[in-house]
């Protein structure tokens, strides 16, 4: 980074917005995949539009390469910093400029904490849909970077589904907006919303949103079954499905995952080689009844042991050990990796065979947490970091997983994005020229590579390994992997 | 107009890579779309047609582009699903025109639009370039999402050759009421109410009635459940937004098509939002309309399309004309497109799609 760079930062920021001493960017060397660190020349911590984009115009005047970030909650290394480059930290944009209940929608800055608007929105009966285990301090710019999902996407989608219009700064410093206050969003002409959501930081940064609101559900019915055998949890999943129902979560839990969320937050679940959870939502009259054909459901299903939520606080009960389950796994393991690949639900049963060969061969343990509602895997590979070799051993047992979804018609990522983590899969996924595509684009936005260079696409320099361990925020149990 | 309809992929790269100009059309439905083709090859897209992969259990189902939305749609309802975006024209259009235009149709206000259900594509682009992009799987954040990108692209940056979607269970029955307002203000503030309140609509479309506004309502799910939930909903409304009348309504099949009552020189979508509407509805009330999707779309049918240009760009609104004589179907104010435009650059850089 030159000086005359610097300088024309100092001209933007003071002193105490311009980071640029090893200790104050010590938070900034990683993000929740915790394995890896870079550290970055610099950061600056912008408090309005102007001064991100007068930013991003110098990053390309100068051609230094920038990370836009949020609280660094990527699972993906997404925001993982460049050496040598610029950290944009946007956690001072937080306002929620506008929320308007009788149209359903809310205006928000790129640094505003997702469950902050479902929390300004509740008084009115609604919420913000999309709910990443970690929305309690992830942003919503890096929910946009990285399409975020959540448990509740099948229903209602991911988060390029509930973003309606968006002001951005492209990553050469140009300024444009599209779509708006329509639930139809860009409504005419390409959906440029839908293009931006997702590019990883590869495209500039996202400077005002406009977001989608839902109304509450009236009624959430919730059960849990028990089963002692994985594949029969998940031909009940099949069976749920064919029967026309469509819930808002289904979520299976393996004998590992249990056995961690039990010694963790003890929510009380049976002794099982399985749990399935299945949620259903909406007006209470049309759930209650959708509820007893799923009752019947599960019943038929083989399930040895079935509890109903009867109330919000058994409810919670059930949601309690799953949402634990990540941390959770911790405690068995000084050190895990997790994947979020993505297979068709009809192959779920093979793909979790294939997971138990592996682990076999490779002689790791792999607790399986997943979305079985949109076949969305969380296999966590069980690793000690201290042991020569053994993050190499796990990385290695992840690829194959990814190789696995990949062979089973599925993706390599279903919500926590590339990132610089899966970067070297991407060929897996797609073709020579599809990436070639997706390159020229990139350099069609972005013609010197500055944006959160070094994610998403295969090669590039690779950061630095780090010490194992929890990320501190995992261990003190606000942010899960998930 | 007919022109070539190649039947494979490796013909539409050589019709592409041999041509300087090439105009795609699907099942031509949309007329307006067609007008100013510039002597441009035709691609026709009727021979790219047909469901290559329908597994109900994924929710997931894979079509040529030129297929008819009525064969999609008879192909899902054997099992009990459909495609919740809600096609326009179902009776008329391909699949691929809906995307290319982004029309979707009532339905749309429980789960969402086009954008919101299709899942990736096949396409070949202005280098004569076969590729992939998204998925076939319900949830996918790998690489650029360029499926999006289609939605509403006109066929102006690629043309596509195989369509997924996600798709979901459909519900058994429907029930419709007709809830009536003296004023437009009225209507809307019951909109506003709905849009607060925990009943879960099918759809719910705003439509200039004699005497003043109707706002047509439908929930759909269980018989056993449905009257139930209707008088709940009627009274709740009743209550609320003190209609001058409540009427239940038979589900016919006109119902609860936007464009039934829209005759004129041209039909022309608009997406706006409510609060827009009164001004917007001020400036263009001589066009026969219907304001669908809780008032987030506008249909209209005029016989001046350059007055409701003019009152479009007042709004700072756009709209695609859909069947009338137009120089351009998009009409109104101008596009920001400077992200279009290195797509643009990329897919179709010598300008051969028009």
């Amino acid at each position: 980074m030159n000086q005359s760079f610097l300088e024309a930062l100092q001209n933007i920021f003071p002193a105490d917005r311009l980071l640029t001493r090893d200790v104050e960017l010590l938070p900034y060397e990683s993000d929740a995949l915790t394995a890896f660190q870079t550290k970055p020349a610099a950061a600056v911590l912008p408090e309005n539009d102007e001064e991100i984009i007068e930013t991003v115009r110098l990053c390309h005047q100068h051609a230094v390469p920038f990370v836009a970030r949020g609280s660094g909650t990527s699972l993906s290394g997404g925001s993982l910093p460049i050496a040598d480059g610029l950290i944009i930290g946007l956690n001072r944009l937080n306002r929620i400029k506008k929320l308007d209940p009788q149209q359903r929608i809310a205006v928000v800055e790129p640094g505003v904490i997702n469950l902050s608007i479902s929390e300004a929105a509740q008084p009115y009966g609604l919420y913000y849909a999309p709910d990443p285990s970690s929305q309690s301090i992830c942003t919503i710019g890096g929910n946009i970077a990285f399409n975020s999902g959540g448990a509740h996407c099948l229903k209602y989608g991911m988060t390029s589904n509930h973003v309606l219009g968006m002001k951005v700064v492209l990553a050469d410093g140009t300024v444009t907006q599209f779509g708006g206050e329509s639930i139809e969003g860009v409504g005419i002409g390409p959906d440029l919303v839908g293009l931006f959501v997702g590019s990883e930081g590869l495209f500039g940064i996202a400077l005002e949103i406009t977001l989608r609101l839902m109304p509450q559900p009236e009624l959430y019915r919730t059960v849990l079954a028990a089963y002692d055998d994985l594949g029969r949890a998940g031909d009940a999943v099949s069976m749920v499905v064919a029967s026309g129902l469509l819930p808002g979560a289904m979520e299976i839990m393996d004998r590992l995952a249990i056995k961690a969320a039990e010694a963790s937050v003890n929510a009380g679940y049976p002794d099982a080689e399985a749990l399935l959870i299945v949620e259903l939502e909406g007006e209470a009259l049309q759930v209650n009844a959708e509820f007893e054909q799923l009752h019947g459901i599960i019943e038929e299903s083989g399930a040895f042991e079935i509890r109903v939520a009867e109330s919000e606080a058994e409810r919670a009960r059930i949601w309690k050990g799953r949402k634990g389950a990540f941390s959770a796994v911790g405690r068995l393991s000084p050190d895990y990796i997790v994947q979020d690949g993505v297979v068709p639900r009809s192959r779920l049963g093979e793909a979790l065979v294939e997971i138990g060969a592996l682990k076999e061969k490779y002689a790791l343990d792999v607790a399986n947490v997943f979305h079985a509602g949109d076949g969305n895997l969380h296999p966590l590979i069980l690793y000690d970091g201290r042991e020569a070799g053994a993050l190499e051993k796990a990385e290695a047992l992840a690829g194959e997983i990814l190789a696995l979804c990949v062979n089973l018609g599925g993706s390599i990522t279903g919500e926590h994005g590339i990132g610089m983590e899966k970067r070297d899969y991407m060929p897996a996924m797609f073709s020579e020229e599809e990436l070639y595509i997706m390159q020229a684009l990139r350099r069609a936005i972005d013609p010197k590579e500055i944006a959160n260079r070094g994610k998403m696409f295969p090669g590039g320099e690779a950061p630095a390994l780090k010490q194992h361990g929890m990320h501190p925020l995992e261990k003190a149990g606000v942010i899960s992997r998930e | 107009m007919r022109g070539s309809a190649p039947g494979s992929i490796a013909e539409i790269q050589s019709l592409v890579l041999n041509s300087d100009r090439v105009h795609v059309v699907g099942l031509g439905s949309k007329t307006a779309l067609h007008h100013q083709t510039d002597g441009a090859a035709i691609v026709d897209l009727a021979e790219m047609s047909g469901i290559l992969e329908y597994q109900p259990s994924e929710y997931t189902v894979t079509v040529g582009a030129g297929s008819p939305v009525r064969d999609l749609a008879a192909a899902l309802k054997q099992h009990g699903q459909y495609l919740p975006c809600d096609p326009l024209l179902p009776g008329a259009a391909s699949i691929g025109g809906t995307v290319a235009c982004n029309l979707a149709g009532p339905r749309r206000f429980r789960y969402g639009g086009v954008r919101d259900f299709i899942l990736g594509a096949q396409l070949v682009d202005g280098m004569g370039r076969a590729f992939r992009v998204g998925g076939k799987v319900v949830k996918n954040a790998a690489g650029f999402d360029l499926s999006k990108f289609l939605v509403g692209s006109l066929g102006r940056y690629a043309i596509m050759t195989e369509l997924t979607f996600k798709v979901f269970p459909d519900a058994p029955c429907f029930r419709s009421l007709r809830f009536s307002y003296a004023r437009l203000e009225d209507a809307l503030s019951a909109i506003y109410f709905i849009n607060q309140s925990a009943y879960e609509l099918d759809a719910l479309d705003l439509i200039p009635a004699a005497g003043g506004w109707s706002l047509l309502a439908r929930l759909a799910g269980f018989e056993e459940t449905l009257p139930r939930r209707v008088e709940r909903f009627a009274a709740s409304m009743e209550r609320e937004t003190a209609p001058a009348d409540i009427d239940k309504l038979p589900e016919t099949d006109d119902l609860w098509d936007p464009l039934a009552d829209l005759s004129g020189e041209v039909l022309v979508k608009v997406a706006l939002a409510p609060k827009q509407i009164p001004a917007f509805d001020r400036m263009i009330h001589a066009a026969r309309r219907r304001y669908g999707v809780g008032g987030n779309l506008a249909w209209l049918a005029a016989d001046d399309v350059e007055a409701l240009a003019a009152a479009l760009r007042k709004c700072g609104l756009r709209g695609l004309c859909l069947r009338g004589a137009v120089d351009s179907p998009v009409i109104g104010a101008p596009a920001d497109d400077a992200l279009a435009q290195r797509v643009k650059q990329v897919l179709d850089p010598h300008h051969k799609f028009v």
